[in-house]
């Protein structure tokens, strides 16, 4: 395409976000018209997604305000604490919906999380591995306190290369479990962690499925394993 | 697994076994009569519902819930699609709230049916599994007229419902309704008071307050060991902050508290308040109102992620969903309350004799597609 | 029944009956043996309950007292060695597969196998990215009849086992097969 053409389009799609769609309908060639409807609206998507992420934010404060304790001031009370008590651990992004650690004293803030009496989480509610892209894997845990009744999110972020975290088995006992699985699906290793082996798969299973660059393998046990089925066979 | 004693042995009971509640494999060491350890093995029925999710669009995605607990799908759906609506933003008029909560009240009845019957079976009480069978075959029948199917309904879309109503079915559930409330006392004769009942289960697989806190046990299971923690009083979704209802708490009736006498007893004190709820919500239920009013045309999620817990029969169900702004899910991860149901029996059934342990594994209430995922 | 003039055994001579049809009272049958083994065993089918999944509670309520299962004369068996045919009811994955065909060959000849939903058929909802589910149960053993459906509704599941019962009768076992 060329820059005039792409001048052209830009242009008419400023005017088409405007509402004045008359410029659009009268170009005689379909090519280019329909590439300008395209250009619109993707556009119009993008406009309506900032728009909704505002909202959303916002409500989000709304609701904190009710009768569980504000979970942005949360947040941000956990993360002045963290910075005082164990300083350097937090990766500041700046989100009101968790928080962001490093995993080299992760076992220490866990247990503190615990234990201090104005937090006392003492109910880990999931942990979630996921691959974020860009060769970098996340474990996620939700936690959850019964006495404050109160929430937060931490994540902690690894290189592929290298995936080991710190294990929380020894402060709440489901994470044993959680971590079994986040192993088996991704290959994230939890140092500290007394059985660390698969859970769902078999344990001679190749491969971390959950991971995005995952190839299924051919054969298992004399049994074929058919990456997928075309059709009925 | 180390060194076997010479008085030891190694059993593997499972994965086929009739009263495992499906693929199961418990290996468990005793030395005769008395267990000393048990160890689940989990994984035979993965079906790899999380890798599903990161190719099928977001309304493929609900016919795949219903399969993992599929005891109790229509809470299944409940709760994807209430994490779904409050990461879009989308509020549903009032009649579609109803029906939800009068179609997940229904199945929390139908799964306890179910859950109790089999851990009678289990203990070797035969007649009364067959009883609530015959029960649970009527509340299907309602399902059956509403949505077509009788076990896995997808019937709870993002925004709605996918059927209305039919004709007469409000009828239909207050007969039923009536017809059903003193079979509960029915039970309560046939089994919780029965003598053998209670020798077997009293005091057997204590599960302190503390212990299933930490290991995540919610729901019967956490109720029946003392505390009192119900998602749909402690953290409202949808309309339950509307409804009048109790939460049964398990106070050692024939035992200690959090025994397995506990776990059985607490859930059949939910079926009545599920019919109490069951009443408020039908004698409440608006007669206007479109259940495709607020479908979506495409689910297109912000960017973002959400985890929202529900109540389901056998606890909280939690759904962590991550979007990355298409009509794909990033991540879709199912925190499922057997899960963590399950992590517990080796520190509950350790020291109990062989039949013990069934009873224990009975009381817990698994489902084992839950559990693989 | 003598006709006259001539007694039993000329009448039947000339009919080409056996000796033995009609010549006694109303509960006398005779049949090839073949046939009478197979009628047997049609009849009677013990089912091992080998229910995996979503499909294992249909098979529940097809046993329970609305669709009664043992008016058609199954009892549920835990125990393969002495069951007949194998319900496999449920999706059956990877690491269940070895054991399904060691269960399958615990089992006691004849023997026959029910694919019960689509899980068991071919895969069922899993079949695109299930990299854990076998696809199809007829992999690791061989099947005799298919009930598809998900789940397939007690009454469905009836039918197939009629279905398999009808090709019991059909079967000929003390016959020399040619080859």
């Amino acid at each position: 395409m060329s820059t005039d053409q792409d001048k052209l389009i830009a242009e008419l799609v400023e005017k088409g976000l405007t509402g004045d769609m008359e410029s659009i309908n009268s170009i005689e060639d379909r090519v280019l018209r329909s590439k300008a409807k395209a250009a619109l609206a993707k556009a119009k998507r993008a406009a309506k997604s900032q728009e909704t992420a505002d909202p959303q934010k916002k409500k989000s404060e709304e609701k904190s305000s009710d009768d569980f304790s504000s979970s942005v001031n949360l947040n941000e009370r956990i993360e002045n604490m963290i910075n005082e008590k164990f300083p350097g651990s937090l990766v500041n992004k700046n989100t009101e919906t968790h928080i962001q650690l490093k995993p080299d004293q992760w076992f220490d803030i866990a247990t503190w999380l615990k234990s201090e009496s104005s937090l006392s989480f003492d109910s880990l509610q999931c942990q979630t591995g996921i691959d974020v892209g860009d060769n970098i894997l996340e474990a996620r845990y939700n936690f959850h306190s019964m006495k404050h009744k109160h929430y937060t999110e931490i994540r902690i972020a690894v290189p592929r290369q290298e995936a080991t975290i710190p294990s929380v088995e020894q402060i709440w006992r489901i994470a044993d479990w959680f971590e079994r699985e986040t192993y088996d699906m991704l290959g994230i290793e939890f140092s500290g962690h007394r059985d660390l082996r698969r859970i769902l798969l078999p344990d001679d299973w190749e491969g971390w499925p959950l991971r995005k660059d995952y190839q299924v393998q051919e054969t298992y046990h004399g049994i074929v394993v058919p990456k997928m089925k075309e059709g009925w066979e | 697994m180390g060194v076997v004693h010479g008085e030891e042995m190694v059993l593997n009971i499972g994965p086929q076994h009739p009263a495992t509640h499906g693929v199961l494999r418990l290996q468990v060491r005793t030395d005769g009569e008395v267990v000393s350890e048990v160890t689940p093995y989990l994984g035979y029925l993965h079906r790899c519902f999380e890798k599903h999710c990161e190719n099928v669009t977001y309304e493929q995605v609900i016919p795949f819930t219903d399969r993992c607990d599929y005891l109790a799908s229509m809470t299944n759906n409940f709760g994807y699609v209430v994490a779904m609506e409050d990461l879009m933003d989308i509020k549903v008029n009032e009649r579609v709230e109803h029906i939800r909560v009068i179609m997940a009240e229904l199945q929390r009845i139908a799964s306890h049916l179910l859950g109790l019957g089999a851990f009678g079976l289990d203990i070797g009480a035969f007649t009364p599994f067959l009883h609530m069978l015959r029960d649970r075959e009527r509340i299907l029948d309602l399902f059956e007229m509403t949505c077509g199917a009788r076990l896995l309904y997808n019937y709870m879309w993002v925004g709605g419902l996918s059927h209305d109503l039919p004709v007469g079915f409000v009828e239909s559930t207050y007969r039923f309704l009536d017809y059903f409330e003193p079979k509960i006392d029915e039970f309560v004769n046939l089994l919780v008071h029965n003598k053998i009942f209670v020798e077997r289960t009293a005091d057997v697989g204590r599960l302190p307050q503390d212990v299933a806190i930490s290991y995540g046990v919610s729901g019967p299971n956490l109720r029946a060991s003392g505390q009192k923690w119900d998602l749909r009083k402690d953290d409202p979704y949808s309309i339950y902050d509307r409804f009048e209802f109790d939460i049964p708490v398990g106070e050692g009736g024939k035992g200690s508290v959090g025994d397995c006498w506990d776990r059985f007893y607490v859930r059949v004190l939910e079926m009545k308040e599920s019919i109490k709820i069951l009443r408020q919500a039908l004698s409440s239920l608006p007669k206007e109102g479109d259940v495709y009013q607020s479908l979506p045309k495409k689910i297109r999620p912000p960017i973002g992620s959400i985890y929202k817990r529900t109540e389901s029969p056998r606890g909280d169900l939690g759904y962590y969903i991550e979007s990355d702004g298409t009509n794909i899910p990033y991540r879709l991860k199912m925190r499922s309350p057997a899960f963590t149901a399950l992590s517990v029996i080796d520190e509950i059934a350790a020291g109990w004799l062989l039949s013990d342990v069934l009873a224990i594994l009975g009381s817990l209430d698994i489902v084992l597609g839950e559990i693989d995922r | 029944m003598v006709r006259d003039g001539i007694n039993e055994l000329q009448w039947s001579r000339r009919n080409k009956m056996g000796l033995l049809e009609n010549r006694f009272n109303d509960n006398v049958i005779v049949e090839k043996l073949d046939k009478l083994l197979s009628w047997g065993r049609s009849t009677s089918p013990w089912f091992f309950q080998f229910g995996t999944a979503c499909c294992a509670i249909e098979m529940m309520a097809a046993a329970a007292s609305r669709h009664d299962l043992m008016r058609i004369g199954m009892i549920p068996r835990s125990s393969p060695r002495q069951a007949d045919v194998m319900i496999v009811a449920g999706t059956v994955t990877m690491k269940m597969a070895l054991r399904v065909k060691k269960l399958y060959e615990q089992m006691a000849d004849p023997k026959y196998v029910v694919a019960m939903g689509s899980c068991a058929t071919s895969g069922g909802p899993y079949w695109q990215h299930g990299y854990h589910v076998l696809k199809g149960v007829d992999i690791v053993i061989p099947v005799d009849v298919y009930v598809p459906g998900c789940p397939p509704r007690p009454e469905a599941l009836i039918e197939g086992l009629l279905k398999l019962q009808e090709q019991i009768l059909d079967e000929r076992p003390l016959t020399r097969k040619m080859a």
